[in-house]
């Protein structure tokens, strides 16, 4: 392969792999306003991934894709999360119901079982987004991962959102993105979802006085 | 070589009789059956090295009228290569047996034990020489017997009796799958011979040869202590005494790994689907960090030496896996690495365990207890015990230039060779094991920083530990010769690794001395000096040259200022031995840290005065770990097996008459079966 | 006259080791000073505060045992001993072909090991506090650091130093691996901070009793034995600074043996260890110590980080 797609495939590797690190580091997180910012970190470095890819591609819209990237995910959905704990005056600490190094260890073993489960298809892909497939697939998981480890609401929308980001990176891998519309709708959809677990966990905080989702099972009294 | 074996047969058989012939003269005892042990230990030195160096394997067999059974003996190079392991631990363990005994004159049989104890090299000797499955299935049996015995000794002890049953009941269980085992091959070939076994007229079914490699693997595995057959092990090796114990975990456990290397590179040929090593790479791993984990936790320096046995079994097996695996995919070379890793780590773990058992052994002669945080200052006490128990610990830890690192640096090598194998997974899995063998060897060290330091150093903690004075002579010269061996086994692999090529080079097909050993020998280089090497003759000469060094800067600068001595700053208190950091204390950190693998339940109970609750009248703090495997692996099966034994009693009714129905039917069943 | 080159090379980069760790040490206590607006002590200071330790009579507690006045000496020798099997300046060291880089950890490995005993044979329960708590620290930095290594050796084809050092050192243009590589790094580094008791695991300019690890098994030592344990953790961070930089920044260290490459590698490594040092300074400056129990949580990132350094020198072609 040329020297210059090697190139640009090793930048689009190394940008992946710190959206990876992002999730690692939002799972080694104590404190719940970290991971807000560590997931504005992992969106800016998709933005990156995205306009990379769309520079060594030629795809304009995927431009598109990264700029909305950037305003959406960037500034508005951190902003509206650090709102919401910034007003319930959540407790710092995150809850948790798997410790910080036995999750690190799960998500290790959740990376590799991505690239095993991945391997076959990967030879298929573009010659330069070919692994960040697996990479995201990785991220799709560990951001499920962190839905379940985590109690409280706002992790869990953090770990909804990095599942998002990892459907981004994983269509932007293997398409090249989706077309416009659908991304369209997707932001859109994600920009709702927000706004949605935002109200969420005003009424949780209003009727548990926690916004810790273990709380719930009182109600299947 | 046949002078040579009747020799050995015939100081061993005499080792066995004579000692009982001088009743009543307990010294005499003492001296004959020990004298000849170690003069046999040492003709079977003698028959290991000729074994290891001749051209060809040497047989002999006599037929037996009884069927199946011929007392046939093969020294070949795998053989010769236990004789000799068995052997050097046997001269050691008898001379340091000859001042040991000596406490129990009068109040034990010094002829029994002596008796026993012949009878108990010799067996593990025949073990390892049979050439037949049914006579290998009698020396065995005979072995764990005479052990059994051995471990039960000081039978009015507390926990003495339990232990030896556990042990007995485990070590059968294991006979029964090394029995199926052989019934496997003995189904294709119709021959108990290990020369049929060897060459089968054709070759097993696939499922049959994996059904054999998991029987042998629990049958030997039960004797060797895998994770999680291990629970036996902490029992009954500290229970044994301690030249006993050095024996058993220096050298009885190794026999099953001869086992399982005769029985996986031997009978089978060496054609393993890649999950067998893989399968045992695992148990490596479990093993190792297992063992290792929960020595940690262990306070009574017998039992903790005892887990230890449990992690270096585990990283015998690491070796051994990985050679299974580079078999499997045709790299011969690498095949011989991983299984030379494991049988120099073998000799290796047995020159040191054997050591530090009776290192432990002096300790316990002196100081009459067990307990780790009843020692303390002993170093100055017991200068030469302690500084062969220190050489101990730091090659058990694999600290350089010592033999345990010579060997853990192979299986690293071994491992991290594992890029050159075509499936990914084995590639990732391989390096993730070097990483637990990492943590193993830290936490191993950790640990015997703990039983050293603990043991020998500071102030004593207890009345027994100040009154302790160093042992006889004859003990220190059997800890010392063994202290010896891991120094020359770490300094010198030029002269083992070339030995343990002819027990690998048949085995694998692969002969690797050459390629190992760079720079006439003085280098170890597994495949290229390029890939990596270690010398340790000029580590250790780095190590004395460097320390001269900070010798003569503070020489140069100082002058030469003397030292003055003060009593050690307290805050201003006297330091009293109470205010000591105790071992508990010392593993409490690693206790916290890897709370899930050992579960430890803390009680506190604290009484205050009425006045106030500040002041604390009395308080009682109990910490105990775990015991997993007993707790939901074995109780279960027990529990089973009681409630089975219960509704089998309807049977049992007590009358005489229903039994001899129950004889009859069986009999006319069994006619009309046959029939 | 052949000959004698290695055996110069040899004594020069022994000498550098000793002569360089006091001045590193100096050198992030004045970043560490600087950024707390103080002026602080001279760059030389440790130097001469190893010269005065080395000129006062020591005090020995008298519950001690021989191990005690031992460990120094075995601790700096095996400091020393694993400085000299890396390559420092010239890719091509001499000593390299007696111990590889696991050599190089287990040689270390020694030194903690006595300097453990020392901790415990005072009997003070600082002393044993310290010793339980570095068993800890280095227990746990182990399996990362052996990961982080084998992803590295795994690049070069080989797990000897000189070799991966030169092989890199020759590389040009695109590095083969970046993000095994970048991870590797991360995970080192950590590592780095651990084993060698900066900062965020412990506080090296601290003797107060419930923070510290290295200084407490150090409490009871006084006078040369002091300053070779000072002298020795100096040279273990120098260790640490070195393989950082040379395994991961390799260029412009002396290929090969012209007088000219020489004086370039031995500027560069300078620059490359004072910049690094610069670093640690910040570093240190910026974090706070963590509780104890938290330092599994860092260490265990760091075997995380390793593990995905493996698998992405597997998995990503690039």
């Amino acid at each position: 392969m040329p020297a210059s797609t090697q190139l640009g495939s090793q930048l689009v590797d190394l940008c992946s792999v710190l959206l990876l690190l992002c999730c690692f580091a939002i799972v080694a997180q104590r404190r719940l306003s970290a991971c807000v910012d560590l997931f504005a970190l992992q969106s800016a470095f998709l933005a990156a991934t995205a306009a990379l890819v769309a520079f060594l591609t030629g795809h304009k819209h995927i431009y598109f894709a990264a700029a909305l990237t950037i305003v959406i995910k960037v500034i508005v959905l951190p902003r509206i999360l650090r709102k919401v704990i910034e007003r319930l005056n959540v407790s710092r600490e995150l809850g948790m119901n798997i410790n910080i190094p036995a999750g690190l260890l799960i998500c290790g073993a959740l990376v590799i079982i991505a690239f095993f489960i991945t391997q076959p298809i990967i030879p298929l892909g573009y010659l330069l987004t070919r692994d960040s497939l697996a990479i995201a697939l990785a991220i799709i998981l560990i951001g499920f991962f962190t839905m379940i480890a985590r109690q409280k609401a706002i992790t869990q929308m953090v770990g909804f959102l990095v599942m998002e980001n990892g459907v981004f990176l994983g269509a932007t891998a293997a398409a090249y993105g989706m077309p416009l519309i659908v991304e369209l709708g997707v932001f859109f959809d994600v920009l709702v979802a927000g706004l949605i677990v935002g109200i969420y966990t005003h009424r949780l905080q209003d009727t548990f006085d926690s916004v810790d989702t273990s709380t719930l099972t009182v109600l299947k009294e | 070589m046949t002078v040579l074996l009747v020799g050995l047969l015939a100081i061993y058989i005499a080792g066995v009789i004579l000692p009982p012939c001088f009743s009543g003269k307990a010294r005499i005892q003492n001296l004959v059956a020990h004298g000849l042990a170690a003069a046999a230990g040492f003709a079977g030195m003698v028959l290991g090295l000729a074994g290891l160096l001749a051209p060809e394997p040497w047989t002999a067999s006599v037929d037996s009228s009884i069927p199946f059974l011929s007392v046939a003996i093969r020294l070949d190079p795998l053989a010769s290569f236990f004789v000799l392991t068995i052997s050097v631990v046997g001269l050691a363990a008898s001379i340091f047996a000859l001042g040991y005994l000596a406490e129990l004159y009068g109040r034990a049989s010094i002829a029994a034990m002596g008796s026993l104890l012949n009878g108990f090299l010799l067996a593990m000797t025949l073990v390892v020489l049979a050439d037949n499955g049914f006579f290998f299935l009698i020396l065995w049996e005979v072995m764990s017997l005479l052990s059994y015995v051995l471990v039960v000794t000081e039978h009015e002890k507390p926990g003495v009796r339990e232990a030896g049953l556990f042990y007995l009941i485990m070590t059968h269980v294991g006979t029964a799958f090394i029995i199926l085992t052989f019934l496997i091959f003995f189904q294709e070939t119709g021959s108990f011979s290990f020369e049929a076994f060897r060459h089968p007229d054709q070759q097993l079914p696939e499922g049959l040869r994996s059904i054999a490699f998991f029987t042998a693997l629990i049958g030997f595995g039960a004797k060797a202590g895998i994770v999680p057959l291990h629970v036996w092990l902490p029992y009954a090796h500290p229970a044994a005494p301690s030249h006993v114990s050095a024996l058993m975990s220096g050298v009885m456990i190794k026999t099953a790994i001869y086992g399982l290397i005769r029985v996986y590179f031997d009978f089978m040929g060496g054609e393993f689907p890649w999950w067998w090593g893989f399968t045992l790479l695992v148990a490596g791993t479990v093993s190792a960090l297992l063992g290792v984990m929960y020595a940690l936790m262990e306070h009574d320096l017998k039992s903790l030496l005892a887990f230890h046995s449990v992690e270096n079994i585990g990283i015998i097996l690491l070796g051994m896996g990985a050679g299974m695996i580079f078999h499997t995919y045709g790299l011969h070379e690498l095949a011989a690495l991983g299984l030379l890793a494991g049988l120099y780590h073998t000799i290796n773990h047995a020159a040191f365990k054997a050591l530090l058992f009776l290192g432990a052994g002096a300790v316990q002669f002196a100081t009459h207890t067990r307990q780790i945080e009843e020692y303390g200052g002993l170093l100055r006490r017991m200068p030469w015990t302690g500084a062969f128990f220190l050489v101990g610990a730091v090659s058990i830890a694999a600290l350089p230039p010592t033999n345990g690192f010579v060997s853990e640096w192979l299986v690293f090598q071994s491992l991290f060779l594992s890029f050159q194998l075509p499936t990914l997974f084995l590639k990732l899995m391989l390096p993730i094991a070097a990483a637990m063998l990492a943590l193993t060897g830290a936490l191993a060290l950790a640990c015997f920083a703990k039983a050293f330091g603990m043991s020998f150093l500071a102030q004593p903690r207890s009345s027994h530990a100040r009154h302790a004075t160093e042992v006889p002579r004859s003990m220190r010269v059997g800890m010392g010769f063994l202290a010896g061996l891991c120094i020359v086994l770490g300094l010198a692999p030029m002269l083992v690794v070339p030995l343990l090529d002819r027990v690998t080079a048949p085995l694998t097909g692969a002969a690797i001395s050459s390629q190992v050993l760079a720079l006439d020998g003085w280098v170890v280089a597994p495949v290229t000096v390029e890939f990596s090497s270690i010398s340790t003759p000029v580590l250790a000469m780095l190590l004395v040259v460097a320390g001269a060094l900070g010798l003569l800067i503070a020489r140069l600068f100082g002058k030469a200022l003397g030292a003055r001595y003060y009593k050690t700053w307290g805050c201003g208190l006297n330091l009293t031995p109470r205010m000591e950091y105790t071992a508990t204390g010392f593993a409490q950190p690693i206790k916290q840290v890897f709370e899930t693998i050992y579960q430890p339940t803390v009680k506190l109970e604290q009484e205050f005065l009425e006045q106030s609750k500040y002041f604390i009248k009395h308080q009682r703090f109990e910490s105990h770990i775990e015991p997993v495997f007993e707790k939901y692996l074995y109780r279960p099966v027990v529990a089973l097996l009681l409630a089975a034994a219960d509704r089998l009693r309807i049977i049992q009714a007590g009358s005489l008459h229903l039994y001899l129905t129950y004889i009859f039917v069986t009999l006319v069943l069994l006619l009309l079966w046959a029939g | 006259m052949q000959s004698f080159i290695p055996i110069v090379l040899v004594v020069v980069q022994l000498a550098l080791l000793l002569a360089l760790s006091p001045f590193v040490v100096g050198l992030i206590r004045k970043v560490k000073a600087r950024l707390q607006c103080r002026r602080g002590a001279s760059l030389f200071q440790p130097y001469a505060d190893l010269a005065k330790l080395f000129r006062k009579q020591p005090v020995i507690s008298s519950t001690t045992s021989w191990i005690f006045t031992a460990a120094p000496y075995i601790v700096f020798a095996s400091t020393v001993a694993a400085g000299l099997l890396m390559p420092v300046f010239v890719s091509h060291t001499p000593l390299n072909f007696a111990g590889n880089i696991i050599a190089l950890v287990y040689l270390l490995a020694l030194g903690t090991f006595f300097l453990i005993l020392a901790g415990l044979d005072a009997g003070s329960a600082f002393g044993g506090m310290g010793s339980s708590r570095e068993a800890i620290v280095a227990t746990l930095a182990e399996p990362a650091m052996m990961l982080s290594i084998l992803s590295i050796a795994l690049t070069a084809g080989s797990t000897n130093l000189s070799t991966i050092v030169h092989q890199s050192a020759l590389m040009e243009g695109v590095v083969v691996a970046p993000p095994a590589h970048l991870m590797a790094l991360a995970a080192l580094f950590i590592v780095t901070l651990a084993e060698t008791g900066r900062v965020p695991v412990d506080n090296p300019a601290t003797h107060l009793e419930l923070t510290m690890i290295h200084e407490a098994m150090l409490l009871e030592y006084s006078g040369r034995y002091l300053a070779l344990m000072e002298w020795a953790a100096g040279i273990k961070l120098l260790v640490f600074l070195t393989l950082i930089v040379n395994v991961f920044a390799p260029w412009g260290i002396a290929t090969s043996l012209a007088p000219s490459a020489i004086a370039v590698g031995l500027l560069v490594y300078l620059g490359k260890v004072a910049a690094l040092a610069l670093v640690i300074g910040v570093i240190e400056s910026m974090f706070a110590k963590l509780r104890l129990f938290r330092v599994p949580e860092m260490l265990g990132a760091a075997f995380i980080l390793s593990l995905l350094a493996l698998v992405f020198f597997y998995t990503l072609k690039g």
